[in-house]
């Protein structure tokens, strides 16, 4: 079986994020996409999960929970998981490793999570783009002892990427690679990504773009979700794997 | 020194002239966003060449007066416009940041 897939989404929690960005609005879009399995992906943090979940569950959509992580290279990184908590876990971790540079939001944007009825909950007080004291290596491992999938992000843009900060793809345990445009457009700059699994996904921070890059993947056989309703992760794995290099 | 004069002083050119023109409280120099973001002065510019709309949120944080990008890199037209909402203005230079920051520190380095 061949899904559509977007696994790169802010909600209203990101600062750069609109406000129109609710964790049910996201979802109520990408089922009128046609988006079956769907990560949110605030930037550092996991607060707005726990309703993107429920949002999800209601329209048929099976959720990943995801963080876009900046670490001290400032490459960002899509650490997707199954399971709420280890995504909430992470969100912990990388809090406290984030250095105490306070979100204006007036200047910056609103940092605020939501609750299940859409009211909200909390806001973040550290501005949540900026980097944890965390290598790139340190951050691999804390996602996959978590049990979580790793995708370099946007690798082939000129920021925050691992082209823009390290010059190249490292190396790394990485599940897939996210690049913007696939193929590259006529004229860009050639990325090498070194034969790993190549994904596009839609970095959707106004409701206009959700699901604008979702990317097809093959589940073959396998259940996109457990019988209690979580993503299969391994079935997910191996269908990225199948992904074109 | 005002940002009106960063022009003539770098042999730089002025990119994004829709500013505010202010005394500069002081220079940072660092190409990790992350790294302005903590330690840029207020007031002041930051020495870059992270030539990207990204670093225009480092200058409304910090209420940068200039952000100078250097060796040439080219400057997306969303960095432009971006940086003319935020009246900050943006310096172009085929310098490097050591060239600019060694040019500024007489005169902003203390």
């Amino acid at each position: 079986m061949v899904i559509k897939a977007d696994f790169h989404l802010h909600s209203c929690l990101s600062p750069c994020g609109d406000l129109a960005m609710s964790p049910r609005t996201i979802a109520e879009t990408l089922a009128s996409k046609g988006v079956a399995l769907a990560a949110l992906t605030d930037h550092n943090s996991a607060l707005n999960c726990p309703a993107f979940g429920a949002a999800c569950a209601k329209l048929g959509i099976v959720p990943l929970f995801g963080i876009e992580a900046q670490g001290q290279e400032e490459c960002h990184v899509l650490c997707l998981f199954a399971d709420l908590a280890a995504a909430l876990e992470l969100g912990e971790r990388l809090y406290e490793l984030m250095p105490p540079v306070m979100n204006v939001p007036e200047k910056m944007g609103d940092q605020v999570y939501v609750d299940e009825n859409e009211d909200i909950a909390g806001e973040v007080d550290k501005y949540l783009i900026t980097s944890a004291e965390i290598g790139l290596d340190g951050l691999a491992s804390l996602v996959a002892g978590l049990g979580g999938i790793l995708i370099p992000a946007h690798v082939d843009r000129p920021a925050f990427s691992m082209t823009s900060q390290l010059g190249f793809v490292v190396d790394g345990p990485w599940d897939a690679l996210e690049v913007v445009r696939m193929p590259a457009p006529e004229g860009a700059r050639e990325v090498d990504t070194r034969g790993y699994p190549l994904i596009t996904s839609s970095d959707a921070h106004y409701v206009e773009h959700i699901g604008r890059r979702a990317f097809d993947l093959d589940l073959a056989d396998d259940p996109l979700a457990l019988s209690d309703g979580r993503a299969n992760l391994a079935a997910i794995r191996a269908a990225l794997a199948r992904r074109p290099r | 020194m005002k940002t009106r004069e960063l022009a003539s002083f770098l042999g730089a050119q002025c990119a994004q002239a829709e500013y505010d023109d202010r005394e500069i409280a002081g220079a940072y120099t660092s190409d990790l966003l992350s790294d302005a973001m903590a330690n840029a002065v207020d007031n002041g510019i930051l020495i870059t060449i992270q030539a990207h709309k990204n670093t225009v949120a480092v200058g409304t944080l910090k209420d940068l007066a200039a952000i100078v990008i250097c060796n040439n890199r080219p400057i997306p037209d969303d960095m432009i416009e971006a940086a003319r909402d935020e009246r900050i203005a943006i310096f172009v230079t085929p310098e490097s940041q050591f060239a600019v920051s060694g040019k500024l520190y007489p005169i902003l380095g203390r």
